[in-house]
């Protein structure tokens, strides 16, 4: 096996004391004040997260047409200033990975999960389309919380939600995975620690992926591997409003098959009437249909235990039984959001 | 009262007499992360050693602990229910789990220098 790669802030977290775990071969900071802390940071006020991890690739504008068929949603039509949010689809309408696009006037910039950059390489190249690999010349922080924006307008300027932006040494855009505003701010490798130091001194606290996943779940996010996989499509996974993309696209037949029959895998959002987490991979029945949890914790606002269920097909009724270790535990499905 | 002793399974012990007190380590809830939920065993409850007697939810993982003898519990640390935070704070003090009567006494376990060097 090969080593574990490290971001530029690695000795930096190491000196905050961070616990640090293997995340997709990338040795990357767990926690440092516990998850709860930090998800409360990021709840009640704001926290930065190191997600250098996360592949960037620079993709020439001119190409827009190709990298438009490879994906669900319209990246085409929407303004150079706008991030999006979408799925590259394989021919069989499943999810090659989720990812964020930052246009801007000129170039664009692919952000994907550590754990699919290598996979999304692979396929840019078989369809032709070029990139600039910018993982390891650059740093990616995302920064996170109810006083975020209040915060880094301090820095530089913020822009409307959803949109992008450069100034200086940033590329950034107003986007995250936390539930909360904020921006995600990609910069040169040699200028990340003084940001982040310029971060701490406004009282911005440093958050690892523990408290980024609880985070994520609360605020209702699909999580690629767990939510998404090569075997889920966007409709499955409840993403049908990223399926904008009015032109042929890969997997199209598919997902407008499962949009109209409804004949698909289905996940569902649910609680538990219990204190015991539904953990990955843990079964469950609603109506007879069987499902699978995909994710599962407790979320630190609501005090319960939450999660992602994937069942064959649509469950008629909201009451769940999982099978927790032998223990039968009832929870109910949800139609809202966990955090209203 | 003897010394604290600590199973290769991450929990401590003390013995008292014909009486056992049973937590998990410091190493243990350190690499658990925040405990969000413990299930206790009744009292009167027998278990072997070796029997999972404590059920621990964390935010990273669940994981057990194991009895360190045969024993009947006597009395649980009920305040865990509400304050499982207990077990991290202070995991060899406030964060006691169960008390036990001794069935089988068997006070193999390492001491902490010999625990400090497995751990490590």
């Amino acid at each position: 096996m090969s080593e574990s790669k490290t971001t530029s802030l690695y000795d930096f977290h190491l000196s905050k004391n961070a616990k640090v775990i293997d995340f997709a071969g990338w040795s990357m900071p767990f926690s440092y004040d516990g998850t709860l802390k930090e998800h409360h940071y990021v709840r009640e006020s704001a926290g930065y997260f190191d997600v250098s991890h996360m592949g960037r690739l620079r993709l020439n504008y001119s190409q827009i047409e190709d990298i438009n068929f490879l994906i669900c949603s319209d990246l085409k039509n929407i303004s150079n200033t706008k991030a999006l949010y979408s799925i590259f689809t394989s021919e069989d309408g499943t999810a090659i990975d989720d990812v964020i696009f930052w246009k801007f006037e000129d170039d664009l910039i692919l952000i994907c999960n550590a754990s699919n950059t290598n996979k999304i390489k692979t396929h840019l190249d078989i369809h032709s389309i070029n990139y600039e690999d910018l993982t390891t010349t650059t740093d990616l922080i995302a920064i996170q919380g109810k006083n975020a924006i209040d915060i880094v307008s301090n820095i530089m300027t913020v822009p409307e939600k959803f949109s992008t932006s450069k100034e200086g040494k940033y590329v950034y855009a107003r986007t995250g995975y936390t539930g909360e505003d904020g921006l995600e701010v990609m910069l040169d490798t040699n200028d990340t620690l003084g940001f982040v130091s310029e971060l701490e001194a406004k009282g911005v606290k440093p958050c690892g992926l523990g408290s980024r996943d609880t985070l994520r779940l609360e605020a209702s996010l699909p999580l690629y591997g767990f939510e998404l996989t090569d075997d889920i499509s966007p409709i499955e996974a409840g993403l049908k409003w990223t399926v904008t993309n009015k032109d042929d696209y890969l997997g199209k037949d598919v997902i407008d098959y499962q949009i109209e029959s409804k004949e698909h895998k289905h996940l569902k959002r649910f609680k538990l009437n219990a204190k015991q987490i539904a953990r990955t991979g843990t079964i469950c029945t609603s109506d007879g249909v069987e499902g699978i949890v995909t994710s599962g914790n407790i979320s630190p606002i609501l005090g319960y235990p939450i999660g992602f269920v994937l069942f064959k097909s649509n469950p008629a009724d909201d009451l769940v039984e999982f099978d927790i270790r032998g223990n039968l535990v009832e929870g109910n499905l949800l139609y809202k959001r966990f955090l209203s | 009262m003897s010394e604290t002793k600590y199973l290769e399974t991450h929990e401590w012990y003390i013995v008292d007499g014909d009486n056992v007190t049973v937590g998990i380590s410091d190493y243990a809830q350190g690499e658990l992360g925040d405990i969000v939920f413990v299930t206790l065993p009744e009292v009167g409850q027998e278990f072997s050693k070796g029997d999972a007697i404590v059920e621990v939810e964390a935010t990273k993982t669940v994981a057990e602990a194991y009895a360190p003898m045969n024993c009947v519990i006597t009395e649980v640390n009920s305040t865990l229910e509400t304050e499982p935070e207990l077990i991290n704070n202070d995991p060899v003090g406030e964060g006691w789990m169960i008390k036990a009567e001794i069935k089988e006494m068997d006070d193999s376990g390492m001491s902490y220098q010999q625990y400090e060097s497995f751990i490590s």
